[in-house]
């Protein structure tokens, strides 16, 4: 019967109501769909850095992420290799890279670049640019002097496919190698420093141009599941000689892990802004409420109710309050992100400086069930909690002190 | 009616017709490598000291340095600024492939780094990579005689340079003016499209060190003529050899030694 009472207590000052249901319905939408958003950002973020040459987890020789130079590449890859075909779950795929500093000129331009010598057809299994050439072709492995460059490096060299590229570097003994290499193919990437960075050629020209053997500077590794490489890197670790360092994607980006963490502590701020701003408002609406009806509360106390009933008879009136609220505020949420998904958020506009942050060109929102839950509990337990201060008040009225208001 | 030829007979015309054109061109391909290599070594000499004046001219400012250099055979050459004294005392040795940069400022002798190859040198409109591979267009062209023209009544030939396929050049194309006494009068960069870049021409030839040669040479961008590199030559002299003291790090750090 409480709930019967409640509801109409609620509807007794619609206005009032309605303007507290509006605040909750905000409060929730935002953190709902912000959420959404910020999950959306992360999860691409992850996924196009795993995707752009770091793979789940790679192997080095341990200097070379200090010092990434040719003196620090691993000279016989071909016992890695075989430590990795017993050791990978199935699924996982893996490539061996020479990953240098270097420069690129030609005749107009010059800047430097890192030089990536791939195994193509392994390459194309591991990182995006197996995918990601939109213009020309992609190298073979029998292409001693194609060179694949990124869009936005072509437009700043002011040349085309089929042109030449000169690239330098120092080279295992410490001279000067120079190589003149023909642009095969032009690829895209989601950010645009990424396109200005690499330039892609044959694992076989690389070692020849630089005088280095066999040897490699780094092998990158994808598991079926991108992001859980932590098993598999102890694993390997274990496995290995001690001659080589296994590093997971967490630890070769501590940039984007510091920023999923950044994500993840806005979130939560967030979160916390909206609900004080949302509990004051629940507050001072049952705080008026109650108030309101000091001299009903005295009556219910001279007719014998306890205490405990009227705390139970205010809690359920934000109670319902707060379900409306959330569930009309859930409703919004949902169908925004649905809507938003569709086309994604666009910042292509403000491109420059969202590249600059890591961030991808369109962001699309993803909802995660466990955030859209906490969401929700958050609203309803702590509202609830708040609104005990005025249920309280309420109990601890006197049929006395009732009869002295006016 | 027409004339039957056998066909034997066309044949024979025909390969006697190709292996006199490919003749003609192996000896038109050799004349213009031996009209290049000769006009290098004439301009080069065996070895070579020379004091010269850099002007760098931009639009709104131009400043000028004065040079010591010492050059030995294809590859071996020092530079020192000699004046202003604010640039007094930088140097560059080149030996073999290597290069290294002197500035007495910081006492500190540099390799250069391929990164630093292609920027230029002493902030002029030449690069460290054209002290560097000076003798690319020997080693790294195939140079073609496409004609000749008059110049102060001398015979003037045309050559065309083209990168051989792998050569790490980053032109591509160059021409080439060469008088008959090896005089180099223009040597012109072009980029991929075959458009002009750079342009380096010679001018005033007199007698310098016992033998003609070009008192001006300028380095001009071919988009905008305003920028430009000029070298004034004030003494050259030309020698059988320079020892090997010359071309160290110790006299690049320390003239007087």
């Amino acid at each position: 019967m409480h709930f019967q009472l409640a509801w109409r207590n609620i509807w007794r000052n619609p206005r009032r109501t309605a303007v507290i249901l509006i605040a909750v319905v905000i409060g929730v939408w935002s953190m709902v769909f912000l959420g959404a958003l910020m999950v959306g950002v992360s999860d691409q973020m992850v996924r196009n850095s795993i995707a752009t040459l770091t793979g789940s987890l790679q192997i080095h020789s341990p200097g070379y992420r200090a010092d990434p130079v040719i003196d620090h590449s691993m000279d016989h890859p071909e016992e890695v290799i075989s430590v990795l075909k017993k050791t990978l779950p199935v699924g996982a795929e893996w490539a061996s890279r020479v990953r240098v500093h270097a420069v690129a000129s030609n005749a107009r331009h010059s800047s430097g670049v890192t030089l990536v010598g791939i195994d193509p057809a392994r390459e194309a299994a591991v990182s995006f640019i197996g995918g990601a050439v939109d213009e020309g072709r992609y190298l073979d492995a029998e292409d001693p002097y194609g060179i694949l460059v990124g869009r936005a490096l072509l437009e700043n060299y002011e040349t085309r496919s089929g042109h030449k590229l000169v690239l330098m570097s120092e080279d295992a003994a410490g001279e000067i190698a120079s190589r003149a290499f023909r642009i095969v193919g032009v690829y895209t990437a989601e950010l645009a420093a990424t396109e200005k960075q690499f330039v892609f050629v044959t694992k076989a020209a690389a070692q020849e141009m630089l005088g280095m053997g066999d040897a490699v500077s780094e092998i990158a590794v994808l598991l079926p599941n991108p992001t859980a490489g932590d098993d598999s890197a102890a694993a390997l670790q274990s496995a290995l000689p001690e001659q080589y360092a296994v590093h997971t994607w967490r630890e070769l980006l501590p940039l984007v892990e510091a920023y999923l963490e950044i994500n993840r502590k806005s979130v939560a701020i967030w979160y916390f802004v909206v609900f004080i701003a949302m509990g004051f408002g629940i507050v001072n609406t049952m705080l008026m409420a109650v108030y309101e009806r000091i001299r009903e509360f005295g009556l219910l106390k001279a007719l014998g109710m306890k205490p405990g009933w009227i705390i139970r008879g205010v809690v359920t009136e934000s109670l319902l309050l707060l379900m409306m609220g959330i569930l009309a505020g859930n409703f919004l949420a949902l169908s925004t992100v649905l809507i938003v998904a569709r086309t994604g958020i666009d910042l292509s506009v403000f491109a420059a400086g969202a590249e600059f942050a890591g961030m991808p060109r369109v962001i699309y929102p993803v909802l995660k069930t466990e955030h859209v839950t906490a969401a929700n509990l958050v609203v309803l337990v702590l509202g609830l909690i708040v609104s005990l201060y005025p249920a309280f008040k309420a109990a601890r009225f006197t049929p006395v002190e009732a009869l002295a208001h006016t | 009616m027409p004339i039957k030829i056998p066909v034997g007979f066309r044949i024979i015309c025909w390969s006697v017709c190709w292996v006199g054109l490919i003749l003609v061109g192996a000896a038109a391909a050799r004349d213009a490598d031996a009209i290049v290599s000769d006009s290098f070594h004439y301009m080069r000499g065996e070895a070579s000291v020379s004091t010269v004046v850099m002007t760098i001219h931009r639009p709104d400012w131009e400043r000028q340095m004065t040079v010591n250099g010492w050059t030995r055979g294809e590859k071996d050459s020092l530079l020192r600024i000699i004046e202003p004294p604010k640039d007094e005392g930088n140097g560059t040795l080149k030996k073999g492939p290597e290069m290294w940069t002197y500035n007495p400022k910081v006492n500190r002798v540099i390799k250069l780094p391929p990164s630093m190859m292609s920027q230029s040198w002493m902030g002029s409109d030449f690069s460290n990579n054209d002290l560097a591979k000076s003798d690319t267009l020997l080693y790294d062209y195939d140079h073609v005689l496409e004609g000749t023209e008059t110049h102060e009544g001398k015979k003037v030939y045309l050559i065309k340079s083209i990168p051989k396929p792998k050569a790490p050049v980053i032109w591509g194309m160059q021409r080439l003016k060469i008088r008959e006494d090896h005089v180099m009068l223009e040597e012109t960069f072009y980029d991929e499209d075959l458009n002009p870049v750079k342009i380096l021409t010679s001018s005033d030839i007199q007698m310098l060190g016992g033998r003609l040669f070009p008192k001006f040479t300028t380095m001009r961008k071919a988009e905008d003529p305003e920028e430009y590199t000029r070298l004034e030559y004030k003494a050259l002299e030309f020698k059988e050899d320079l020892p090997d003291r010359i071309f160290t790090l110790s006299r690049l750090k320390n003239p007087r030694r």
